[in-house]
């Protein structure tokens, strides 16, 4: 799930909305950010590609994804998302060790063993199901967050949704690692990338609803669900992780105020 | 993940007593509304606003979320702030209330937090899938254990309202962020649903 919840997260973003009330310009923002994620030097930039991805959401992304939702039972449409996830082993793999996890790492082969085998080429998740093997969440992205980098400027990247300067060389670091047969046609590599972007949207029509619905101002929600959820990722959502800020986020009686 | 926050509201219990059942009885109790899938969701979303209600902090959240602007409305802002404020989890969240697919909540810790917080932490399942983390910080007040935030898969929402309204309040000042409040709950009393497609930004 936790998996989900980033693609949640992701995909509410890839969706996001301008709230038609904080649609004024921003630029003389007097306040400095109060919280690290809100740190978007870029932000008029990033507000338009954020506008153009909602357009793109809504009228093309979204209405896909509802259709194949309407096609598709639930298990079919779960399979193709554990087959996009069994793929992205090397990835996980390497991250873990990037980040000095060999249990990690040694579950994450096992997942992969199994999961390509028993789980037929991915479709299923037996490694899980019937083991107890839990999938992990990794890329670059969260291995440089555990090096100690910080997040930097706040990006909104066309098609893909939010990130930040960390993640998007995160994505660079990672993209290596991804599985690309080489006899396999190009258009058929798109496909599957589209096949999957549908599918993963299919699973989060409701949570993207629900999200903009309670959002006042989406462009902020998301930029902000965002990163809390990449230090969470970073921290591996330890028990002993605590939210960011702490002291501020509880306290309003601070002296600092 | 709404029905998280849905699962988190918490109901009427006794007595200072210890985080974690409080959590407990709190997730039983809105449990227990949200199976009678026979009542009208109406009469389920009120019963679960009167456990939120009880149980949620709404002053202390509400402080919480304007962080320094606080301070700068007058009483009668932050009277109308704290209602409206309400209002939008109420209608928001309630909305959610014919989603609940049996989920089992079980309480996995809890944990110490400065001056006598505690975080108490849930796993949330479906059958079938992976469970997720709902994490609820408490806080004594009075003489009992309230909830001041629900921490969904990492994400604080009062974090996260905070840099929403933030940046309102950065542009339109506590006049627009009261307006949108109180359009949005108006909205979303009249009619539930998907939201139109707002204009871009300049």
């Amino acid at each position: 799930m936790k998996r989900a919840a980033l693609a949640t997260i992701f995909l509410a973003a890839l969706a996001g909305g301008v709230h038609a009330g904080t649609a004024a310009p921003y630029a003389a923002d007097p306040d400095p950010p109060e919280h690290p994620g809100d740190y978007d030097p870029l932000e008029r930039v990033n507000r338009g590609t954020f506008w153009v991805n909602d357009h793109f959401d809504v009228y093309l992304l979204e209405p896909v994804a509802k259709a194949w939702d309407w096609i598709a039972p639930d298990p079919l449409q779960r399979s193709i998302s554990h087959f996009f996830q069994n793929v992205r082993f090397p990835v996980v793999f390497a991250n873990d060790l990037f980040q000095g996890k060999p249990r990690e790492a040694g579950i994450d082969v096992a997942r992969f063993v199994i999961n390509t085998t028993v789980g037929v080429a991915g479709f299923m998740d037996p490694a899980e199901k019937w083991w107890g093997l839990e999938p992990h969440v990794e890329d670059f992205g969260q291995t440089l967050g555990r090096w100690g980098s910080p997040a930097g400027a706040y990006l909104v990247i066309p098609i893909l949704g939010p990130s930040n300067v960390r993640d998007a060389f995160g994505l660079a670091g990672d993209y290596p690692l991804t599985i690309v047969p080489f006899f396999v046609d190009q258009y058929i590599l798109w496909g599957a990338r589209v096949a999957e972007g549908v599918n993963e949207r299919s699973l989060y029509l409701q949570q993207v609803r629900d999200a903009k619905e309670a959002a006042l101002d989406y462009y902020s929600f998301v930029r902000n669900a965002y990163h809390q959820r990449r230090v969470a990722l970073i921290n591996d959502s330890r028990v002993e992780a605590k939210p960011q800020n702490e002291q501020d986020l509880y306290f309003f009686d601070n002296p600092q105020d | 993940m709404l029905v998280a926050a849905l699962l988190s509201i918490p109901p009427a219990a006794s007595a200072v007593g210890n985080p974690e059942d409080v959590v407990r009885q709190v997730t039983d109790e809105v449990i227990a509304v949200l199976k009678q899938k026979q009542l009208p969701r109406e009469q389920r979303q009120s019963q679960i606003l009167a456990i939120v209600e009880h149980r949620v902090d709404f002053d202390t959240v509400s402080k919480l979320v304007l962080a320094r602007h606080w301070k700068t409305l007058n009483e009668d802002q932050q009277r109308r702030f704290t209602q409206e404020f309400k209002e939008h989890l109420a209608v928001t969240y309630g909305q959610n209330v014919d989603s609940y697919h049996d989920q089992k909540v079980e309480i996995i810790g809890a944990r110490d937090e400065a001056r006598g917080d505690k975080t108490v932490q849930t796993h949330v399942a479906r059958e079938g899938q992976k469970p997720f983390q709902v994490d609820y910080r408490v806080r004594q007040i009075g003489d009992e254990w309230k909830i001041i935030d629900v921490i969904v898969e990492g994400v604080s929402l009062v974090a996260n309202f905070r840099s929403q309204f933030q940046q309102i309040m950065a542009s339109g000042g506590i006049d627009q962020l009261l307006k949108l409040l109180h359009e949005k709950n108006v909205k979303g009393e009249a009619a539930p649903g998907a939201p139109g497609l707002k204009s871009p930004a300049k």
